[in-house]
């Protein structure tokens, strides 16, 4: 306990705005970003990183919010759930989860977006295999699973579909 | 055409998702009042000892630390945990907060109050406790023997014991042909939602009032427990339930929920409690952990003659405060019958406490154990008699035209079809080539197998003795504007009531959805009901919702009367309008918002209003039961289930006989909820219930070693069913509509769970049938697989 009170000031972006804090050292970034900066999106089921309910972007990685110290997001760029769309403006994977009942109890869902969003920037013509398997490092307890997978790959396939017309 | 949203049987979009899907809900955790203090709770680490001593001087001396409160120091400001339901069972004194004996690991002993978690965490390492550790009960021969005594004043550790005998069951036995005996056992698990509990209490010692913010299912019944708990009045209690992330019956109860209250109460302050994932998998609601041993007489035609059942449940340290499990197993024994016709029938159910986490709701509530058994039996007694599994389940259906069929066993069916949900199964699954393919995928090392199971799930329990009691109330109210809103108990808990109950109401009164909102969640607001449990919600509370927009349009329909000119029997309503029917004109027509600021503004109701009509736009229905009986006839058999949805699931499964991993290639589902309001949702529920029927049956086991001590208590070593392990899920439905309910609605959020386990253990079963593999204990890990294979070929190779 030795470094309980030990504080450290620290710079993040997040979601686009710069903040300065000054954090205790031991602060986990999903306590920060909760808490100090009411960005209550990001949501903690285990604490444990399995369940993938705490799941952001640091420099565009998806990552275990609940596994890295705020002090670690030092200089660096966040993005949550509340940067990826908004109410009036959903990103085309949050109109998929819609469209598809890709949710029902809403509190995985922040980091199910997450992770879809992180692994299509990366496969954006994936299988249904490589569907599961990306989004298997989170848990679901409502759905099992059938919207969230269809939800993925039809915004995949939207993608595509634009990609093609877009270089037509 | 610009298409409304509205009404019974479309799939529309859910009203409730924007908010989910950009960050914007609100879940408990999400709130906090300044001046809020953070508990962390010091668990035991014994299963069964004495507590001798609490030093708490350390930990009140950290910095940060407000206060630290035992088991021993909170019972000046509570009682006894209060029950949840009675039925013939035991009930113990027992307290939120250990008092001088710790039952279970992870059992609360110590509370620590301060500015914020992390210091409160630190605390709780600072308190010492000197225990003398007691003789360890965890199994139910442990439990009978008794090697010790959980509640020392019951002289014995049985929480529930009931045995009931109908028709001549010694005849039926010495008549049949064919008689079997299996005992069957399922492993304990649960629903670990992805938001555990936390609750947030503000006590307020000027007003006396107590405010508790929590997640639950239930926020008026846990307002009850918390009065009768903390014997403060229930009328200064309001309890608030926000975004609830998931509850599948864990959340049903008020025991961890006590605490921050009682800590409220203490210091005058909110605080705030956030369980952890550790704590929920040790003090969470646990569920299933059975054996049952059936015993069935069959005639030479295969019919069944007699059933016999013995269930013993290892229910854990308690099931009726702590939370409402135990009478799950009188659940089972009234459905054990499930949907075969048996003329002779005998159930006995022991229930007995043991030194395991509190035994709770999870989707299934002893239909489950009810229905694995049975279908698992139905598939041994197949194999055994080298007929079909589909055969000898259609030879014990109960027929179409039987409905409302009354069970031996004392419930009354309300509709169904369960030979035409098989020929559905049948066909979809393309059953008879896939057992023809088999053969040949065997030949290349491919074991690949079907399994069936008939599902038949009652929901809407009306459970006398307690707060699950059988009725909802709703409000409907019309506003100047004329919007509606829809004011009940009934917790959205993610499974789409913010939808569906408009669209009930849009159905009723020609209105959209979105001019339709849903308010749930504060008891300070709500009428005083109940929460989903039991699937209620598309039984009672759509009910009621359903004949309060009825009893609303009347009242529309006469002031609209009154204000048209003409006799309400007339008029209709149309997209948000009253009109004389079939006309169009605009003279004979006004629009609800016209009304409504009529009647309330301009000019007010003075006029506007027949003569006796009174003009609150408001009107509140509570919907009962026409056909539960709930005293007890001479055999013990009553009727507390409404409706009854029914189905046939078929799991296809592959075991590689090299690793012993099972993969689950798809499911097919036929399936009968009545009539459905919104398919996309009704689909949801059943694949969320799988998903929770495979966890169970391959994955998810809290093991507890022979000290009591759970050995996966997190995430790591407890494994739920992630997007790899849920195959596709493909489902079809038929519309048997209830009698019983208004619309022909049967709540339908536990089908799922019922019959996937047997489904997958049978096609397992099948798959693994060249090595002569009995499926026993569950789950079905790669190890068992193994070693049931190698069994199987050691007794090949032997016969």
């Amino acid at each position: 306990m030795a470094e309980a009170g030990v504080r450290k000031k620290i710079s993040v972006t997040v979601n686009g705005v710069k903040y300065e804090r000054e954090v205790n050292v031991r602060t986990l970034l999903s306590d920060f970003l909760r808490r100090e900066l009411g960005l209550t999106g990001t949501h903690v089921g285990c604490e444990q990183g399995v369940c993938g309910a705490c799941t952001i972007l640091i420099d565009g990685q998806a990552i275990r919010s609940c596994l890295t110290l705020a002090v670690q997001a030092d200089g660096r760029s966040v993005t949550t759930i509340e940067g990826i769309g908004s109410p009036e403006q959903l990103h085309p994977i949050q109109q998929a989860f819609w469209e598809n009942h890709g949710l029902q109890c809403g509190f995985c869902t922040p980091g199910f977006v997450i992770s879809a969003y992180a692994f299509l920037s990366e496969n954006p013509n994936p299988t249904d295999e490589e569907i599961r398997e990306a989004l298997s490092g989170n848990l679901c307890r409502c759905t099992g699973y059938q919207g969230i997978i269809k939800s993925v790959k039809a915004v995949a396939e939207k993608m595509q579909a634009t990609a093609v017309s877009n270089t037509k | 055409m610009i298409m409304t949203k509205k009404g019974l049987g479309a799939s529309v979009k859910r009203k409730e998702d924007p908010r989910f899907l950009t960050g914007l809900g609100q879940y408990t955790d999400d709130i906090e009042k300044p001046g809020t203090l953070h508990l962390a709770i010091l668990r035991s680490p014994h299963a069964h000892a004495r507590i001798l001593n609490i030093d708490t001087t350390k930990a009140k001396q950290l910095d940060g630390v407000v206060a630290v409160v035992t088991g021993e120091e909170a019972l000046d400001y509570y009682g006894p945990l209060a029950t949840t339901i009675n039925i013939s069972n035991n009930v113990p004194e027992i307290y939120a907060i250990a008092y001088k004996k710790v039952r279970y690991v992870g059992e609360p002993v110590a509370v620590v109050a301060a500015v914020d978690r992390y210091v409160a965490e630190d605390a709780v390492d600072l308190i010492e406790v000197e225990y003398d550790p007691l003789p360890v009960v965890v199994s139910v021969e442990d439990a009978l023997e008794p090697k010790a005594l959980l509640y020392e004043e019951w002289g014995h550790n049985i929480q529930l014991e009931w045995k009931t005998t109908i028709g001549d069951i010694d005849d039926a036995f010495a008549k049949a042909t064919y008689v079997f005996e299996e005992t069957i056992t399922h492993n304990r698990y649960t629903g670990t939602p992805m938001e555990s509990r936390v609750c947030i209490a503000d006590y307020n010692p000027a007003t006396k009032h107590l405010t508790v913010t929590c997640s639950t299912q239930s926020p008026s019944q846990v307002r009850t427990l918390i009065a009768q708990t903390l014997r403060m009045p229930e009328h200064n209690i309001r309890v608030i339930a926000p975004d609830v992330g998931g509850g599948y019956g864990t959340k049903l109860q008020a025991n961890a929920e006590i605490i921050p209250c009682v800590m409220s109460r203490i210091l005058g302050r909110p605080v705030k409690w956030t369980e952890d994932r550790v704590e929920n998998l040790l003090s969470g609601m646990h569920s299933r952990d059975y054996s049952c041993t059936l015993k069935v007489g069959l005639d030479k035609d295969y019919r069944i003659l007699g059933l016999k059942a013995k269930l013993i449940g290892n229910i854990g340290v308690d099931g009726t405060c702590q939370g409402p499990g135990t009478p799950a197993l009188l659940v089972a024994a009234a459905y054990f019958p499930g949907p075969y016709k048996i003329p002779a029938y005998e159930a006995e159910v022991l229930g007995v406490v043991t030194n395991k986490g509190p035994y709770g709701a999870h989707r299934g509530y002893g239909k489950d154990i009810a229905n694995y058994p049975v279908e698992r039996m139905m598939d041994i007694m197949a194999q055994k008699l080298g007929i079909s599994p589909v055969e000898i389940r259609r030879r014990n259906f109960i027929g179409k035209d039987e409905y409302p069929y009354e069970q031996i066993s004392g419930p009354i069916y309300d509709s169904g079809d369960f030979q035409r949900l098989m020929d559905i199964a049948l066909e979809k699954v393309d059953y008879h080539d896939l057992k023809k393919k088999q053969q040949e995928w065997r030949k290349q090392g491919r074991y690949i197998g079907v399994g069936m199971a008939a599902m038949l799930e009652p929901s809407g329990a009306a459970v006398f003795n307690g707060v699950f009691n059988g009725y909802q109330p709703a409000t409907v109210r019309m506003t100047p504007e004329g919007g509606f809103q829809i004011l009940t108990s009934h917790q959205n808990i993610g499974q789409g009531v913010e939808t569906t109950l408009p669209q009930i109401v849009a159905s009723v009164m020609d209105v959209d959805i979105d001019d339709i909102r849903l308010v749930y969640g504060d008891t300070d607001v709500t009428p005083y009901g109940l929460g989903p449990f039991s699937s209620r919600g598309a039984t009672y509370t759509v009910s009621a919702v359903y004949e309060a927009a009825k009893k609303l349009k009347d009242k529309i329909l006469k002031i609209a009367g009154h204000l048209l000119g003409a006799d309400p029997q007339d008029l209709e309503m149309v997209n948000g309008h009253v009109r004389v029917k079939g006309v169009s004109s605009h003279e004979a027509s006004i629009s609800l918002k016209e009304l409504g600021n009529k009647v309330y503004l301009w000019p007010g109701p003075y006029g506007t209003v027949p003569k006796g009509v009174d003009c609150n736009l408001e009107c509140t229905y509570t919907w009962t039961s026409e056909v539960v009986k709930w005293v007890p006839d001479e055999h013990g058999r009553v009727n507390l289930y409404t409706t009854h949805p029914t189905g046939v699931f078929v799991a296809v499964v592959e075991v590689d006989v090299e690793t012993g991993q099972v993969k689950i290639n798809k499911f097919i589902v036929s399936h009968d909820s009545g009539t459905i309001i919104n398919p996309m949702i009704a689909d949801g529920q059943i694949a969320g219930g799988i998903a929770h029927g495979i966890g169970g049956v391959l994955l998810e086991d809290l093991a507890y070693d022979r000290n009591g001590f759970m050995v996966n208590a997190d995430f790591q070593s407890y494994l739920c069913p992630t997007a790899m392990e849920v195959s596709d899920i493909e489902i079809h439905h038929i519309e048997c509509p209830s009698p019983f309910t208004p619309l022909g609605t049967k709540g339908m959020g536990e089908g799922g769970a019922i019959p996937s386990p047997a489904a997958v253990a049978n096609a397992v079963e099948d798959a693994l049938e060249p090595f002569g593999v009995r499926v026993k204990d569950l789950p079905l890990t790669p190890e068992r697989i193994l070693e049931w294979i190698n069994k199987g070929e050691v007794n090949h190779g032997r016969s």
